[in-house]
């Protein structure tokens, strides 16, 4: 008989969700607007341009490998003959593939691009992906900095790289303005401020809940399912606060009512990483031991797990300019690392103490698991010295070779599944009967 | 109380008969791909008749091993990492870690004070350090598995890479050119693959090396053994069973 322990229910944001996204979904096949490629998450001001749009390029080529594997492989095929390595990021070897071919995975024609606006990453193999676009037709590129240091906090260097960053993106857009004849809405910018940080604030309470809850009331099983929506897949803005708002009253209540994500939640893991896209069945199938994820750095919403003073807005910034909007919306990034590749090279020993063992803590994770693929995003040297210290902190880990997210030709199913199951069953755990 | 192991690897499949915490039947075959089932019914026999007793006798079978689903017959399944600290335990009570290398995996697990598993490491996915590199090469170099086992450590100059199957593979092609004896290359492609494994055991973070039990196939290659040893400075406890442990380990937790 299944150990059901706490009572559990679908989530009822579900339909939105599923409504909202495809709605992106349907908005990337549309030939209505100027289309730049890039990750939205770093450019903000897309809003404030209304013939603009950027297609998403991790979450478009992700949709590629999750849709139809054979098509992916052709994808990456008609890159790798142009020279492209196989250890090149699944998602833009896909969607770069289906813009050799012509074609997306509906066989619809693959939308052109009009400019390619790569994001800033500490990796810094972006501005080479995006040249790969800018070369195609050719278009034209823009790229800001990524701006980050190592060691003590050194406030006259973080000022200048913030007015470097700054600078960077007040000329994306002044060259924009130029190139497309697009005028740029000033007001819109600073409403979009606005509404992205009550979106914030609404994912780092349903984050909090996640982590300080117990039984956790959704899973990052679940949380995939939204996460993306109105920072990596832009839909209307309006829409997308009023559906965070509708998520964040709903896990609140299920906290509040103890209502559980996995009823017979018994052990809770963390990652470090974006799963592979293409193979979220691990979620369910750990879930046959009773245990849960709560997710990764990666889709925490929250950063109180690092223990920093979160800054509050907008009573101690006005906004009224152009320059201050920009300043605010990019400053975070050198202010404080808000991406987990960031976090791994910054916020770990040295320096401090590791990123990893905070978010295990904060989640009150028993366990973690951490991949360990040869390319793609969430490819991070320091994953086993990770391993290694949480393991002296005293939480299981278990290191698997898997997929990248957007490239399932490393998956090895079997194996994959057997190491979860040597995992679980070396902490006397079995599967419970359904 | 009787009980039956079966351990399905990915080479060998291995039974074991157990009664009243005595070993009292063994049976072996190949694992055979498709055939899985088949060869678990035919290594199950093969130990039931060595026992001398029939199958009705058994009160439980419990299956481990990479195809441990493949063995229709048994009531449970239980992986690797269970079953290996369990036989390391009964072939040797003070054991503190045990050593899993097999033909497709390279297991490594300490023991707590409860005889339960503690910290577990397991190979990645690279073949270098596992078995069937080992057969493989054998193949290549003409030489039985027994030759291999012999094999003396290479000369200084007798090297292949112990990062990747495919490289070393290359290295000894290139070595077999230069007119290298097959016997010096076996020793370096022993020594590549004792380095894989030498380098999961280090994936411990707490180790306990104070009783290290070694078993699986690779434990009765003498030349991998050394090799191992050296590499670790570890003096490696190796059951006369050792080959059987995986079995043994899923029979006596079909006893428990």
């Amino acid at each position: 008989m299944k150990e059901q322990v706490w009572e559990t229910r679908p989530l009822e944001c579900w339909a939105k969700a599923k409504e909202l996204r495809a709605e992106w979904q349907a908005n990337i096949a549309k030939d209505d607007k100027i289309v730049g490629q890039g990750n939205t998450y770093f450019v903000d001001w897309q809003e404030a341009f209304p013939a603009i749009r950027i297609v998403e390029d991790n979450p478009a080529g992700s949709m590629i490998q999750a849709k139809s594997s054979p098509f992916a492989r052709k994808c990456r095929l008609a890159s790798e003959i142009r020279g492209w390595g196989r250890e090149i990021c699944g998602y833009h070897g896909n969607i770069w593939g289906s813009q050799f071919l012509g074609y997306d995975e509906n066989g619809a024609p693959f939308a052109r691009r009009h400019f390619v606006v790569p994001f800033p990453c500490v990796c810094d193999s972006h501005a080479k992906r995006g040249q790969q676009v800018r070369d195609f037709e050719p278009v034209p590129q823009w790229m800001s900095d990524q701006c980050m240091y190592l060691g003590p906090r050194d406030e006259d260097r973080e000022e200048a790289m913030n007015e470097h960053k700054a600078y960077c993106t007040l000329r994306q857009i002044n060259d924009i303005e130029r190139v497309f004849g697009q005028k740029f809405d000033d007001e819109k910018m600073v409403e979009m401020i606005h509404s992205g940080h009550v979106e914030r604030e609404c994912r780092s309470e349903i984050s909090r809940l996640m982590a300080q809850t117990v039984p956790a009331p959704i899973s990052v099983k679940d949380m995939y399912s939204f996460y993306t929506l109105g920072f990596l897949t832009r839909i209307d803005p309006q829409k997308n606060l009023d559906f965070w708002k509708l998520v964040r009253d709903e896990i609140k209540w299920r906290a509040e009512n103890h209502i559980a994500a996995l009823g017979t939640e018994r052990f809770r893991w963390i990652e470090a990483h974006p799963p592979s896209w293409h193979f979220l069945k691990y979620y369910r199938y750990m879930e046959q031991y009773g245990a849960v994820c709560l997710g990764s750095q990666y889709t925490s919403g929250s950063g109180d797990y690092k223990g920093i003073e979160r800054v509050t807005y907008p009573e101690d910034t006005p906004l009224l300019t152009r320059e201050d909007a920009i300043r605010y919306s990019d400053t975070p990034n050198a202010r404080e690392p808000v991406g987990f590749k960031q976090d791994e090279y910054m916020n770990r020993p040295p320096y401090g103490e590791d990123v990893l063992i905070k978010f295990a803590r904060y989640n009150q994770a028993n366990g973690a698991l951490l991949a360990l693929w040869r390319c793609g995003v969430g490819c991070t040297l320091t994953r086993k010295e990770q391993a290694m210290r949480l393991r002296e902190a005293g939480f299981s880990v278990l290191h698997y070779e898997g997929s990248q997210p957007g490239d399932r030709t490393d998956l090895d199913e079997k194996r994959f599944l057997n190491q979860l199951d040597n995992w679980m069953e070396s902490q006397g755990m079995q599967k419970l009967e359904s | 109380m009787i009980t039956a192991g079966i351990d399905m690897g990915l080479e060998y499949v291995k039974a074991v008969i157990l009664k009243d915490g005595k070993v009292i039947g063994r049976g072996r075959g190949h694992s055979g791909g498709a055939a899985r089932a088949a060869n678990a019914e035919a290594a199950y026999d093969g130990a039931l008749k060595s026992a001398g007793i029939a199958a009705g006798d058994i009160q439980k079978v419990v299956s481990t091993g990479i195809g441990k689903h493949d063995v229709t017959f048994a009531g449970a399944c239980r992986t690797e990492s269970v079953t290996a600290v369990k036989a390391a335990r009964f072939l040797c009570p003070d054991a503190t870690t045990v050593v899993d290398a097999g033909a497709d995996e390279t297991l490594i697990s300490t023991i707590k004070d409860d005889g339960n598993p503690g910290e577990v490491a397991i190979n990645q996915k690279c073949a270098a350090g596992i078995g069937l590199f080992l057969n493989y090469m054998a193949d290549r170099l003409e030489l039985s598995l027994e030759e291999m086992s012999a094999a003396a450590p290479a000369p200084a100059e007798c090297r292949v890479s112990d990062g990747c199957v495919p490289f070393a593979e290359l290295d000894a092609l290139s070595l077999l050119n230069h007119d290298a004896a097959p016997a010096e290359i076996a020793g370096a492609v022993t020594l590549s693959a004792a380095a894989r494994a030498a380098s999961t055991i280090n994936d411990i973070t707490v180790p306990n090396l104070r009783s290290v039990v070694l078993c699986g196939g690779l434990a009765k290659n003498k030349a991998f053994v050394k090799a191992l040893e050296t590499l670790t400075d570890i003096a490696f406890h190796i059951p006369e069973d050792a080959e059987y442990a995986g079995a043994i380990g899923a029979a006596l937790i079909a006893a428990s």
